[in-house]
């Protein structure tokens, strides 16, 4: 267990480097960069002269070439120096460690109610199979995939002032309460956030939830079960849906990326200034230091979560060995 | 097979009986059968055909305005009051000056007779744009899912045949691709095709296509996957050895045998990743990477409406091209999931 988890972890080091590549060459693709856009936007109090721009470039460690500026933050990173956000030269580190905070308030509560609420459903659509309850739960969840968030989110603002709730931003700058009062304060302004995000999410664990108990009902200890008169709350409960576990237990692992990324199009819309939403306006703006870190921040999650995943399962399920 | 009261036949008359009433059907029947059994399905079916019809059709019959045509013509005056105060010895005099101008522009209108759905704040019909926007949606993530299943066939095919080091290559570049995080990563690509666009190397119209070219180059490293697992295990079947001792070609064999086994899989996970790709599409429209204002695709039309000032008056902009995006992703997943049930080979209905 150990070899294959050393094993993978360096395999994962490799990946990553791919994908650092991968994206440092996409971000110097950009033909407007961020010292291009400096200096356009000096350009109009002053004449900027060659050498004052060759001074930006030089300040923003642009004008190396594409493999040198990448080998030269590849060194950094040996030392785990991410560089400093070109906006407000802040360490790329502190910015994402900042702005992560909100982003998992919202991923993390949304997460836990639906799970709360999708399991019941998939269990009660899979034991009353193609009935009228089956059909009525798998269109209401189907229609939850299909909103585009951005849609949803402002049918939701639109909405949010007849509820009393504020339409979009962050908190109250002229109130001065502090500590858990303060807290309280920012309540209302996650509210419409976390019910898009549960929304949004409840069908796939449904309808997964309903598959994996729709192939346990038909497996024969079941039938046993049934045939030695046990109620059918017992069959259920106990015998069926502790077996539908193993996948429900192994894809908490793979949420990893889900709690800590942030989600751009709903922190956008609400203007909540989580992680996702200052991705965006970094990717907008050709900030390559915190675009880099960010990206890798990503990688770096999805991966440790597929490898969570897999682990998970080997403890959950003794008959999978990994190797 | 109604027949099983007749169970004092003779086995011979009962096998004659069973010859008469049972009907045989391929495979391709009993998997249409299964298909229009569910209601879900044919519900979803004719969510998108209609959506073909409103989007096609659609133009042919509603001539009186064209997407990219601003409406100019209208009665509407603009009156603007100007104010003035003057001081006269201890007498302040103030004087009103109201001026009344054509207004250029028709825009923001009500949907009337003329307008069915109104127009947007450019002066655009928003019903054409509607039928518009649906056509690019619509063409874009048949085009895309079409070559993420090309790109996925090859080279899942490839790794799961030859195995061996080419195997290893493929599966560590999906590694790869797995591990990109999309969105993001189409974000920057967005940027940078708009900066290209200001200097003049492309044109803006075509800005949503390179965009989900991109993204089709990034995202077949799932259809890759499944072709390879499932052609893993099919590699080993007897009809293989079969098609190895009958001498085959290596085309012949991964084209003819192993890939029409792959289809049912395929086809599922193709139709499902046409709803995705939608909502892709329309994300980034919506974020203002995708098509331009001018060629409408409903994730701009819903951004056209959602300026803070705009977005609680004028809901005839932004609510229909919202439900449009929501009954093709809808439709799509609806057929997707028929289908599965349809083509699992363990299904009893």
């Amino acid at each position: 267990m150990l070899k294959y988890i050393i094993k993978r972890l360096l395999l994962s080091a490799l990946i990553l480097i791919g994908v650092s590549f991968l994206v440092y060459v996409l971000i110097r693709c950009m033909p407007t960069d961020y010292a291009e856009q400096k200096i356009a936007s000096m350009n109009q109090n002053q004449a900027v002269s060659e050498e004052m721009k060759e001074q930006i470039y030089e300040s923003y460690g642009l004008n190396d070439g594409i493999i040198d500026g990448y080998m030269n933050w590849l060194g950094k990173l040996c030392k785990f120096d991410l560089g400093n956000r070109f906006s407000n030269n802040r360490p790329v580190v502190s910015e994402i460690k900042d702005h992560m905070g909100i982003s998992f308030i919202i991923a993390f509560i949304a997460t836990v109610f639906e799970f709360m609420i999708a399991i019941p459903l998939g269990i009660t659509a899979a034991t009353h199979q193609y009935s009228i309850r089956d059909y009525v739960v798998t269109v209401f969840v189907m229609i939850g995939i299909s909103l585009p968030s951005f849609f949803f989110g402002q049918v939701l603002q639109s909405i949010a002032p007849a509820l009393g709730l504020p339409t979009a931003g962050f908190g109250n700058a002229s109130t001065s309460n502090t500590g858990f009062a303060k807290l309280i304060e920012y309540v209302p302004y996650l509210l419409l956030p976390i019910f898009l995000v549960v929304v949004l999410s409840i069908g796939g664990r449904m309808r997964m939830t309903r598959t994996n108990m729709l192939e346990v009902m038909n497996s024969d200890y079941i039938r046993t079960a049934r045939a030695k008169g046990l109620s059918e709350r017992k069959v259920i409960y106990k015998h069926a849906f502790r077996n539908t576990l193993i996948p429900l237990v192994t894809s908490l692992a793979g949420l990893l990326p889900t709690l800590f990324s942030g989600a751009i199009i709903t922190e956008q819309i609400f203007g909540l200034p989580g992680i996702g939403n200052i991705a965006l306006a970094a990717t907008l703006s050709g900030d390559i230091p915190f675009i880099m870190g960010y990206n890798m921040f990503l990688a770096l999650l999805s991966i440790l979560g597929v490898l969570f995943s897999d682990i998970m399962y080997a403890i959950v399920d003794p008959r999978v060995k990994l190797s | 097979m109604e027949n099983t009261d007749n169970k004092d036949l003779s086995s011979e008359a009962m096998e004659e009986a069973l010859d008469k009433n049972v009907r045989l059907m391929s495979p391709g029947r009993m998997v249409m059968r299964r298909f229009f059994r569910s209601k879900l399905s044919i519900v979803g079916l004719v969510m998108i055909v209609a959506l073909f019809v409103f989007c096609w059709i659609g133009p042919l019959i509603y001539t009186q305005w064209e997407a990219g045509e601003m409406d100019t013509t209208t009665d509407r005056m603009v009156y603007k009051t100007y104010e003035q105060t003057y001081t006269d010895g201890d007498e302040t005099h103030t004087f009103y000056t109201v001026t009344e101008r054509p207004v250029m522009l028709n825009n923001l209108a009500p949907p009337d007779s003329n307008h069915p759905l109104g127009t947007d704040n450019n002066g655009y019909d928003n019903l054409a744009r509607l039928m518009q926007g649906g056509k690019i949606s619509l063409v874009i993530s048949f085009l895309s899912v079409f070559m993420i299943t090309i790109f996925g066939v090859v080279f899942g095919g490839l790794a799961g045949y030859f195995g061996g080091i080419v195997d290893n290559v493929i599966m560590r570049v999906c590694d790869i691709l797995t591990c990109l995080p999309g969105f993001p990563i189409l974000l920057i690509v967005g940027t940078a095709l708009m900066a290209w666009e200001e200097k003049g190397y492309l044109s803006g119209q075509y800005r949503i296509y390179f965009l989900m070219g991109f993204l089709t180059l990034i995202s077949w490293a799932g259809t890759a996957r499944l072709v390879r697992g499932q052609i893993l295990t099919l590699r080993e079947q007897e009809y293989m050895v079969a098609a190895e001792a009958m001498g085959y070609s290596t085309g012949r064999k991964i084209f003819k045998h192993l890939v029409p086994n792959v289809m049912p899989q395929l086809i599922v996970s193709m139709t499902l990743s046409l709803g995705s790709m939608i909502l892709y599409e329309a994300s980034l429209s919506f974020l203002g990477l995708g098509a331009p204002e001018k060629y409408a695709a409903w994730g701009t039309m819903i951004n056209s409406g959602a300026k803070p000032e705009l977005f609680l008056d004028y809901m005839n902009i932004w609510v229909p091209p919202g439900l449009c995006i929501i009954t093709a992703v809808l439709g799509f997943n609806f057929i997707g999931d028929g289908l599965r049930d349809a083509l699992d080979p363990k299904a009893r209905r």
